[in-house]
Order: C-alpha cells, then sequence, then structure tokens
C-alpha cells in the first residue's frame, strides 16, 4: 500500500468517524442497548422482546448487552462513558436509579444521565411460600412484632425497591427485619421455594408469571391495585403505609443531541403501541405504563427526596 | 397418561422434520462455538434469542438447548488438541487431555471424552424424565449454609487438583480467591481491588483467566523450547482407544455422570464445578493418583462425562420450577417466556408435549453429536501435524477475538495477556493452575453464601452443624483434611524413629 493510498483511507475513515456520525443516525451502526440487569430477568425480557420492535421502528440494529451489579451503577456508569453519539443507550430503572444516589459516591454524575421513555410500572410485592403461615401482611407483622430481625427477606441488594419496600414496613409496622442480598430474583425464588427466607420481595409482574401455585403474595405496594393482580390487596388496605413500584425505561446521555432521543422516545410510543407488542406484553404480564422521557424527569426529585427521607427515618431510628 | 406414553409423545414432537433439523443446527453450532475458545453459548444463546421468536417454541428451544449441550462436547477439543480450553468447563481436561496428545493418543481422548459425554448425557436425560421433580427437590434443599459447606469441602478438594507439594496448590488457591474478590461487592455495592478501573466492576471473567494462564502461556513456553518448531508430539500411533483405555475410562465415566448429574442441579456451579470436582473424586480414588497429569485417560473421561451431565441436568429446575439455575438457563427461559409459556410444575401438566419433546430432543441431540463428532476425530487431530509456526498465530488470532467478544472492549485482550505472563511465571514455578481457577470460581460462591447464612440466622454458626447435608459435607471435609494430613504426619514419625534408632 502507498503512502497515498495509506493517507486517503485515514482520511475517509476519520471523517465517516466524525461528521457522518449524526447524519447517519441511526442506519450505519448498530445501537447499544445496555440492560443494567443478569439475563431473564423482568428488565431484560422486557428490552429484548422490545428491542426488534425497536428495530423495524428505526430501521436499525439493537443488539442487548448485560451489565449486571451495583444495582445499575455498572450500568449508569458505562452509559455515562459512551460517546454521546446516539448509538448507547440503557435500561433505566426507578428506584434504584434514584437510591443510589443518596449517601453513596457514584462513579457517575446522575445529571449527565436523561431519560428517553419510560415503559412499564410496576407495583413491588412481598411473596411467601404457598404453604406458609402468613396469609396477609398482618399476619406476618404480627410474628415480626413478636421475634424481631427472625424474619429474613430476600432482596437483590441494597437500596433496591425491595429493599425499599422492606425499610417502609419496618417503620410502618415498627418491626425489625432481616435483608438477605441475592444475586437475583431467581436466586431469592430458589431460596425461598427451599424454605430458607421467610419472604422475598418482587414485583407484581414477575409474581404473575411465575409458577402460581408455589407462592403467595402478601400485598402490593401501589396506590390502586395493579391491573395483573386486581385480587390481590394494597398494603395501605391492610393498614401499612408502603408505597413502591419500580418504573422501567431507556435512557440516554443528556448530551446526545436533542433531536435523536426524540426520535427514540417516538419509536418507543409508536412500538408500545403496536398490538403485536401489547400481545407479547400481555404473555409476559408486563404493565405497560409509556410516559416521555421529560415527564418521567419531572417526577424523579419528588420521588428522591421521598426515599432520602426513608433512608433518615432509618439511619436516626437505629 | 403413562411414563412410556409421555416419552413417546416427547420423541413423536421431537422427531418431526423442523425439529430435527434445528437439534441437529443447535447441535453443529454448539459445537462450533465450543471448539472456539471464548465464544461462549451464553453469548451466542443471547444473540441467537431474538431470532427464535419467529420459530414455534419448541423449535426455538430444541435449537437454543442444542447449542448449550453441543458446546460441551466442541470445548473439549481445543482442549485436548493445544492445551486450550475451549469453554469453562473444559479446563481440567487439558491437564491430561493434552498430554494424552503429546503422546500421540490424541484421537483416543477424543474418542473417550465423546463417548463418556454421549453416555453422561443420555443417563442425566433420564434423570430428568424419570425423576425431574424429585432431584429439584434435592436442589432447593441447597441453602445458602449447605452452599459453605460444599465450597469448603471443594477448596480443600482443589488441593488434590495439582499433582505437586500441597503448599504450592494452596499457595494457587489463595491467588485464586484473591482474583475471585475483584469488583463490586455485591452486599454493600463497595469495590475491591478493581485499582479505579471501571472494567473490573464486574470482577474477571473465567474466560480471561483460562485463556491466559492456560492458552497464552502455553504458546510462550512452546516458543521458549523450541524456537518456531513448537511442541513434538509423539507419532499418531492409533486413533482409536485401545481396549486398555476402554477398560480404564468406564468407571470414571460412571463416577463423573453422578457427581455431573447432582451438581449441575444447583445454582451457580454447573458444568465447571462438576468437572472440577470429577477429577478431584477420580484421582482420589485412583490406584495411581500419581499419574494424574502426565495423560491418564480416566482424566479426560470423568471430567467430560460430568461437565456434559451437569448441562443436561441444569435444565431440571427451571423445567420442573420455573427457576433458572444458571446465566445460561436465564437465556433459555427468556426464550420460553417470549412464547407467553411460564416453565414449572404446570406446563408439566398443562404442555406435556414441551417438556417431554424437549427432553427427547435432548438424548437425539447427543446422539447426533457422537455422529458428528467421532468421524471428526480424524480431522482434529490432523490439525496437529499443521507446523507449530503456523498454528500458533492462529490460535492466539482465536482466543483474541474470544475474548475480545466477550463484552467487546480490548481491555480484556491485555487482561488476559497479562496473565498469560503470569501463568508462564507460574510454570517456571512448578505452580499448577488447576487449583488457583477452582479458588476463583468456589471463593465469590463461599463468600456470599457465608454472609447470607449468618444474616440468616442473626450471627449463629451452628446452623452449619444443624443441618444435615451441611453436617454431612463438613464431616467429609475433617475426613479429608486428615487423610492428608495423617500419611505426612506418620512419614515424619517413621522418619524421626529411624533416626532414633541409627
Amino acid at each position: 500500500m502507498t503512502i497515498t493510498k495509506t493517507a486517503v483511507l485515514t482520511a475517509t475513515l476519520l471523517a465517516a468517524g466524525t461528521g457522518a456520525a449524526l447524519a447517519d443516525w441511526p442506519t450505519d451502526r448498530p445501537i447499544e442497548l445496555i440492560v443494567a440487569f443478569a439475563p431473564g430477568g423482568g428488565t431484560d425480557i422486557m428490552l429484548r422482546t422490545l428491542a426488534p420492535f425497536l428495530e423495524t421502528e428505526l430501521d436499525a440494529q439493537f443488539p442487548v448487552l448485560n451489565r449486571p451489579g451495583a444495582s445499575g451503577e455498572i450500568a449508569y456508569t458505562a452509559l455515562s462513558q459512551a460517546r454521546p453519539d446516539g448509538y448507547t443507550v440503557s435500561s433505566l430503572n426507578t428506584p434504584g436509579f434514584l437510591t443510589m444516589q443518596i449517601g453513596r459516591k457514584l462513579r457517575y454524575d446522575p445529571a449527565d444521565i436523561c431519560p428517553i421513555a419510560r415503559i412499564v410500572e410496576d407495583p413491588g410485592t412481598f411473596i411467601v411460600q404457598a404453604g406458609s403461615e402468613y396469609k396477609s401482611l398482618t399476619d406476618l407483622v404480627a410474628f415480626a412484632k413478636a421475634n424481631p430481625g427472625a424474619v429474613s427477606v430476600g432482596t437483590t441488594g441494597v437500596g433496591t425497591d425491595e429493599h425499599l419496600a422492606m425499610l417502609q414496613l419496618e417503620q410502618a409496622a415498627g418491626i425489625d427485619l432481616t435483608a438477605v442480598p441475592f444475586g437475583g430474583a431467581n436466586e431469592a425464588k430458589t431460596a425461598l421455594l427451599g424454605g430458607h427466607v421467610a419472604m422475598i420481595g418482587l414485583n407484581v409482574g414477575e409474581y404473575t408469571t411465575s409458577d402460581r401455585s408455589s407462592f403467595r403474595a402478601l400485598a402490593q405496594f401501589a396506590e390502586q391495585r395493579s391491573t395483573l393482580a386486581p385480587d390481590l390487596p394494597t398494603a395501605k388496605e391492610q393498614g401499612f403505609d408502603v408505597l413502591m413500584s419500580s418504573e422501567r425505561g431507556l435512557a440516554a446521555r443528556c448530551d446526545v443531541p436533542e433531536d435523536i432521543r426524540a426520535k427514540l422516545a417516538t419509536a418507543v410510543d409508536t412500538a408500545l403501541a403496536n398490538p403485536e407488542f401489547q400481545e407479547k406484553a400481555k404473555q409476559q404480564a408486563l404493565p405497560l405504563s409509556f410516559k416521555s422521557g421529560k415527564d418521567w424527569q419531572a417526577d424523579m426529585p419528588a420521588r428522591l427526596e421521598r426515599f432520602t427521607e426513608i433512608f433518615k427515618m432509618i439511619e436516626g431510628g437505629q | 397418561m403413562t411414563f412410556v406414553d409421555l416419552l413417546f409423545l416427547g420423541f413423536s414432537e421431537a422427531i418431526t422434520p423442523a425439529n430435527l433439523a434445528f437439534c441437529l443446527l443447535g447441535a453443529l453450532l454448539g459445537t462450533l462455538i465450543g471448539v472456539l475458545p471464548g465464544i461462549g453459548p451464553t453469548a451466542t444463546i443471547a444473540v441467537l434469542l431474538p431470532i427464535t421468536f419467529f420459530l414455534p417454541p419448541l423449535a426455538g428451544i430444541i435449537m437454543l438447548s442444542g447449542i448449550y449441550y453441543g458446546a460441551q462436547y466442541g470445548g473439549s477439543t481445543t482442549a485436548v488438541l493445544v492445551n486450550l480450553p475451549g469453554e469453562a468447563s473444559a479446563v481440567v481436561t487439558t491437564l491430561d487431555g493434552y498430554q494424552m496428545a503429546r503422546q500421540g493418543r490424541a484421537g483416543a481422548a477424543l474418542a473417550v471424552a465423546a463417548l463418556g459425554s454421549f453416555f453422561a448425557g443420555t443417563v442425566a436425560t433420564f434423570a430428568i424424565a424419570v425423576a425431574g421433580p424429585t432431584l429439584s427437590s434435592f436442589a432447593l434443599s441447597f441453602g445458602p449454609a449447605e452452599y459453605v459447606s460444599l465450597m469448603v469441602f471443594g477448596l480443600l478438594a482443589a488441593t488434590i487438583l495439582a499433582s505437586g507439594p500441597v503448599l504450592k496448590a494452596i499457595g494457587m488457591i489463595l491467588i485464586g480467591l484473591l482474583l475471585g474478590m475483584v469488583g463490586t461487592d455485591q452486599a454493600t455495592g463497595a469495590e475491591r481491588l478493581t485499582f479505579g478501573a471501571i472494567e473490573l466492576f464486574d470482577g474477571i471473567d473465567f474466560i480471561v483467566i483460562a485463556i491466559g494462564i492456560f492458552g497464552f502461556s502455553e504458546i510462550i513456553a512452546n516458543l521458549e523450547r523450541t524456537g518456531s518448531e513448537g511442541v513434538k508430539l509423539a507419532p499418531l500411533s492409533r486413533l482409536w482407544p485401545t481396549r486398555e483405555d476402554f477398560h480404564n475410562s468406564w468407571a470414571a465415566v460412571l463416577r463423573g455422570t453422578g457427581i455431573g448429574t447432582l451438581l449441575g442441579l444447583l445454582p451457580g456451579g454447573g458444568a465447571t464445578l462438576a468437572s472440577f470436582s470429577a477429577y478431584s473424586l477420580e484421582k482420589r480414588v485412583s490406584k495411581h493418583p500419581e499419574k494424574f497429569g502426565t495423560g491418564v485417560v480416566e482424566g479426560v473421561a470423568a471430567p467430560e462425562a460430568a461437565n456434559n451431565a451437569a448441562a443436561q441436568s441444569s435444565f431440571i429446575p427451571l423445567l420442573t420450577l420455573g427457576i433458572p439455575s444458571n446465566n445460561m438457563m436465564a437465556m433459555m427461559l427468556s426464550a420460553f417466556m417470549i412464547h407467553g409459556i411460564t416453565p414449572g410444575p404446570t406446563v408439566l401438566t398443562n404442555q406435556p408435549e414441551i417438556f417431554w419433546g424437549l427432553v427427547a430432543s435432548m438424548w437425539i441431540g447427543n446422539l447426533l453429536l457422537v455422529v458428528i463428532n467421532l468421524p471428526m476425530i480424524g480431522l482434529w487431530v490432523k490439525l496437529l501435524t499443521v507446523p507449530y509456526r503456523l498454528l500458533y498465530p492462529a490460535i492466539l488470532l482465536f482466543c483474541c477475538i474470544g475474548v475480545y467478544s466477550m463484552n467487546n472492549r480490548i481491555f480484556d485482550v491485555i487482561l488476559a495477556a497479562g496473565f498469560g505472563l503470569l501463568g508462564y511465571a507460574f510454570r517456571k514455578a512448578k505452580c499448577e493452575p488447576g487449583p488457583l481457577l477452582l479458588g476463583f470460581v468456589l471463593g465469590p460462591l463461599l463468600e456470599s453464601n457465608l454472609r447470607r447464612t449468618l444474616l440468616i440466622t442473626q450471627g449463629d454458626p451452628s446452623i452449619f452443624v444443624e443441618r444435615p447435608i451441611s453436617l454431612v459435607m463438613l464431616i467429609a471435609t475433617v475426613i479429608l483434611l486428615a487423610l492428608m494430613i495423617l500419611p505426612s504426619f506418620r512419614r515424619t514419625r517413621e522418619e524421626a524413629f529411624q533416626e532414633e534408632e541409627a
């Protein structure tokens, strides 16, 4: 290869790498979809189901990359270090994204990450073995009052929705529970089925897609009963002020050009309206609840404040 | 329906031309990715998962499972031929398999691996069919406390893996434990030993260490030995195992199958733990443990049978309880869920054709794999006649592609190269890397389960002796420890007595 040829080639490559990026988006390269959880989890299955619809919508490829760990911090850090060219998006889950901002030194600046769209809002629930003596939250609270610390609650880590729901219940009922972190919902389910922990936290969606004959849900932590589980009383109905839902959506860096983020949000909105996707979402018990990135972001400060309060109350109590 | 009816239903589902074709496709793909180092079944299935949306549920699941157990067959090929484990579960196969290849018995090693795998796959498939629900209750009885005891036992057994001095083996285990701690702490989110590198957030990948310590260091060592000539191999004496090979390996295959079927049930460990344990057991019960590591056929037969049995039996918790036991099975769960099927007891009764069709296809797939693999042995072995100066750049290239493609980052390749240098240093110091890898696998499991146990019991350690399975394993650990210490104790005493007499 001659020097001129090399130079021409280099120049072409450089040009392709810089100027063309925005104009060709999203067709010239795959858009990496980072999932902050292990394969097989609720968020993972949801996004893997959604990806083909986004691909048709945007005529682009959406390869899924799982980066689990540290309640999502690993994925968010990876996102915040990606180039702001719209070729990297990540899953965004609350409350994890918010709670990690409380009293923890993060590798990324949460202000750098902007939601694109919310896809699902799924209330939390506590489940026990089908044959358990706890028939309601009241039964469990009564036992925990008599035996402080004896009720072990499987969670998927510090500051996750299950953990926060547990903290709220402790606060609301004046009891002491023991949180046991597991590697994921599946590990926790196995431990529950084997009787190694008394109760585990899940989302209503995850509960309804599990084998219903093995588990019993005690309460759901929503304001109103979820359409997925109309027969399951809320914690408030049972007299305990516990509110916790997990929201799942997509996010990108805030300095990704505005129109690219808008295109992504529209693609998500259109995909969610597609009857074919809705059918699949129904099979997986996904409580679809689209919210634009802007609206979702506007909700966050209030929720963050509430979680900060919970953390403070718990720390103050000990 | 009786058992025979159900089995018949399963075979009638699995034998349809389309399902048979997907089974073959999965098995072929699995063999291919098994042979290529670093490219694992989890990544492959993650890529192929969206394609299965468009297939009928059973066909998609049959293909994905074919990839999974096919990879267990393929992984042994490079382990035997070039000392490069294609899969994590094939690491121990290198210990004796590669030595056999150097003695001109590569064909025998590969044939024993394939036939042992087939036997193990058959047994484990029938275990799923006959005793699936029973076996899954065994898996459930394994709580955090049982894991702790199993891991303690496993770590002690890891010293058996090495044929050199025990002290060196312990040193290697400790390095493995240390490497296992790298990453984000599950319970607190704190970083450990990451040195500020975000690439180490998830910890170090097993493949990075295995390829570095086995693959890269092997190549460095060969370059040093003979310049560009590489390994001097004994001429290929015969392609097939001798009568003596069969005689020596059948019992090992049986034991490996048993261990693999049981350990495959447990979440987390799976095929890798099974192959390590089977090798350790074989060495323990052998009449000539000192020959392990020099090319004994049992050292290939046992772990290969175990990893294939474990690959099959890890389906049991998923199919009978709906709970995946490892990442691979979680991907399979996604494949089920995407078609609106929730695996579990209800599927067994409401959609028996799914469960039994899959079980039948697994056996057919294993049969196909033997048919594919046995004739290929001749071809694979010819690979050894390729001059080393041509072979090793190719191996290096595949290793790098494999390591890179795990997370699409160059950091992992550099890390693997670093482990290559470390592995070379270990060779020079005559330290064997087997125990290091086992420490690396078992350490994190031990730690997280110990924490869970003590959280659940609120700090009371008596649970370890109160729970029967845990107690049995702790007693076994003590016995094993005694067996290891007593002979050397006696020897010192004998030496002392001899000195007194003299």
